[in-house]
């Protein structure tokens, strides 16, 4: 099925090979997660040891860029941790892969957000930006890409720290670096 | 299926740029290109295109036309050294992780025959895509200019031996014909995604529309040059022909062809289905000859330093083919026809082509120009010659089928019968809006 991400070489070819022009791709993945129900991860978390909880892997369609080289990925986004009791920090992970089955391998992970302090009933708004892993930023080059999202926290307090991490937005920079010339 | 959004774009670049190298022609001869492409003296297109200069006797050339023009193909040599291992090179195999598509074309567009002394640079703008659940947008920046607005596409018809016999200016032959032309258009939905960056719409179509024609055959002729006023220094030249023109086959099609995005873009596996449909008539070699009446006509006026001549081929050529077959042509998945008629009657027409030419001779300047439209558009050349004893000095300035004016410079020494030329002429036949420069060199022998 060679044909089916022939065109997308021949972008990438034609864009890349404009000089030394890039091809950047802009995602917004969080149009493939919003009113899914995959955008919003319940978090229970009891007092003592840290634990997660995770979303569905939801599958994220690209137009394919063939044998392209993906030279970085910048994240950037917004969640908001829709805490409902319990004091804590909560914290978000995301995970990419080319299956459903492969998020849950613990090298599939793509991002890391810092743990935000949540506590009682308040929305506590966070910021997602970073870097993805230089280990799974290849699979931006496919045709489709798996993606989940772990939330993980801590409980400090007596009681059951519980909530929703929802989230407001989430886009991808895939810049590509074709050496056509 | 995935389809070929951007190839779809690459094909019309290359078929765009394609064409305006068509247009310009390939011109093996230095001099020529010195002069912008204009030819002074008896060349093959004045005698193609105007009949009254098959009687306008060679005397009446005073640029000294060369006996043979051999040309020194540098280009050849400076890319058998950029690209050494040609067949294993992985620029120019699509398999390649390598493989350079825009060199490819342009190879293409550009045939190594002369010195490329000035690569017509590329741009190099990022391009940028945008990509959501329902979004697909693409911002091809600079390189978006190079997106065709117009209708684009090559074509003409040419004559192949025309073998006869002539008595006192009357002249009975036979010769052979052809005419072939191919044109392309994106539609308004494709070309805004690609020229303006407008959002691709879920559930539309992006297409691409296509047409062509090859035809072929014979005409018995029967055609008279001569002069009717003047003698050889100082004359009016006057030609017609007359051909009975004999189709012996023929191929037309039209056809619409691209994709159609989903109901929600990126919302399944196949963001777009391609389609194809149209129609395609033809009248295969066995079938009846089309027939069909057309004329050629030219005048040519002689007069000491200053020659005229405009001469207009086949006027009025119809052809009318009885035995024609129409299939409608799909492609849906798969691609798949289905006869529509049989038997029938189509006709052609052969483009009307012309050229208009005139040339000024002062002591040991030439000056010239020509226009010529095979059916596709004019072009214009202006130039001239300076000789200055065993030096010649020239230059001169065209305009292609697509308007782009482009320049000519050059020079030459002449030892005898053996002359040594090299002339330097801009283009844009890459894909690029700014032009690159070549260099030609060639050895004449008078």
């Amino acid at each position: 099925m060679r044909a089916k991400w022939l065109w997308m070489t021949w972008l990438a070819g034609l864009a890349a090979a404009c000089g030394e022009g890039q091809a950047i791709f802009k995602v917004d993945v969080y149009s493939f997660l919003k009113g899914t129900g995959d955008d919003t991860i319940p978090y229970f978390v009891q007092p003592g040891p840290p634990d997660s909880a995770s979303s569905t892997p939801r599958r994220i369609d690209l137009p394919g860029a063939g044998s392209s080289i993906v030279d970085s990925v910048l994240v950037n986004g917004k969640v908001n941790f829709e805490n409902q009791a319990g004091t804590g920090t909560i914290g978000l992970q995301l995970y990419l892969d080319s299956t459903a089955a492969g998020t849950l391998n613990s090298s599939a992970l793509a991002l890391t957000v810092p743990d935000a302090n949540v506590s009682g009933n308040a929305p506590t708004p966070d910021t997602i930006i970073g870097r993805l892993s230089s280990n799974v930023i290849s699979l931006l080059a496919g045709k489709q890409v798996w993606i989940r999202f772990k939330a993980k926290g801590s409980n400090s307090g007596l009681v059951l720290l519980q909530g929703n991490a929802v989230l407001k937005g989430l886009r991808l920079t895939v810049v590509m670096n074709d050496k056509f010339f | 299926m995935r389809t070929s959004v951007i190839g779809i774009g690459l094909v019309a670049l290359t078929v765009g740029a394609a064409a305006q190298a068509v247009g310009q022609g390939l011109t093996f001869d230095a001099r020529r290109i010195g002069m912008g492409g204009l030819t002074l003296g008896r060349s093959a297109s004045l005698v193609r295109y105007n009949p009254a200069y098959r009687a306008v006797p060679e005397a009446a050339d005073r640029r000294g036309r060369p006996r043979v023009t051999i040309p020194i193909p540098l280009g050849i040599i400076q890319f058998l050294h950029d690209h050494p291992h040609l067949s294993t090179d992985p620029a120019f195999h699509p398999d390649s992780a390598g493989f350079n598509p825009i060199l490819a074309v342009n190879t293409l567009l550009n045939l190594p025959i002369y010195l490329e002394v000035k690569k017509a640079p590329t741009p190099t703008n990022d391009v940028l895509f945008r990509i959501g659940k329902n979004e697909l947008r693409v911002n091809l920046g600079a390189a978006a200019q190079l997106v065709p607005e117009d209708q684009f596409g090559f074509g003409g018809s040419s004559r192949v031996l025309d073998p006869g016999l002539a008595i006192k200016g009357v002249r009975v032959s036979v010769l052979g014909w052809l005419h072939y032309d191919l044109g392309m258009q994106l539609g308004d939905t494709l070309l805004a995604f690609l020229r303006d960056s407008v959002p691709a719409k879920d559930s539309t179509g992006y297409s691409v529309l296509g047409s062509g024609i090859a035809e072929g055959g014979f005409a018995p002729t029967i055609s008279y040059a001569g002069r009717i006023a003047g003698d050889s220094s100082t004359g009016l030249y006057l030609g017609g022909a007359l051909h009975y023109y004999l189709g012996v086959a023929y191929a037309r099609s039209n056809v619409t062809a691209g994709f159609r995005t989903d109901s929600v873009i990126f919302g399944g596996t196949n963001p777009a289905t391609p389609f194809g449909s149209g129609l395609t008539s033809y009248s295969k070699p066995g079938n009846a000859f089309g027939h069909g009446v057309g004329g050629d006509v030219g005048i040519a006026w002689i007069s000491g330093p200053i020659e005229l001549g405009i001469g207009v081929n086949d006027i009025g050529a119809t052809l009318t083919w009885s035995d024609t077959r129409q299939d409608s042509v799909f492609y849906r998945d798969t691609s798949f026809s289905k006869p529509v008629a049989n038997h029938v009657s189509t006709t052609t027409k052969l483009p009307v082509s012309y050229i208009a030419n005139v040339t000024y001779t002062v002591g040991k300047t030439t000056l010239g120009a020509d226009v010529l439209n095979t059916g596709r558009g004019a072009t214009v050349h202006v130039g001239g010659e300076q000789r200055l004893g065993l030096i010649a000095v020239r230059g001169g300035v065209a305009r292609d089928q697509r308007k782009r004016i482009e320049f000519g410079f050059g020079g030459g020494v002449r030892l005898g019968a053996l002359g040594l030329d090299v002339g330097f002429w801009t283009h844009t036949n890459s894909l690029s809006n700014e032009r690159g420069v070549t260099m030609a060199t060639s050895f004449s022998i008078y």
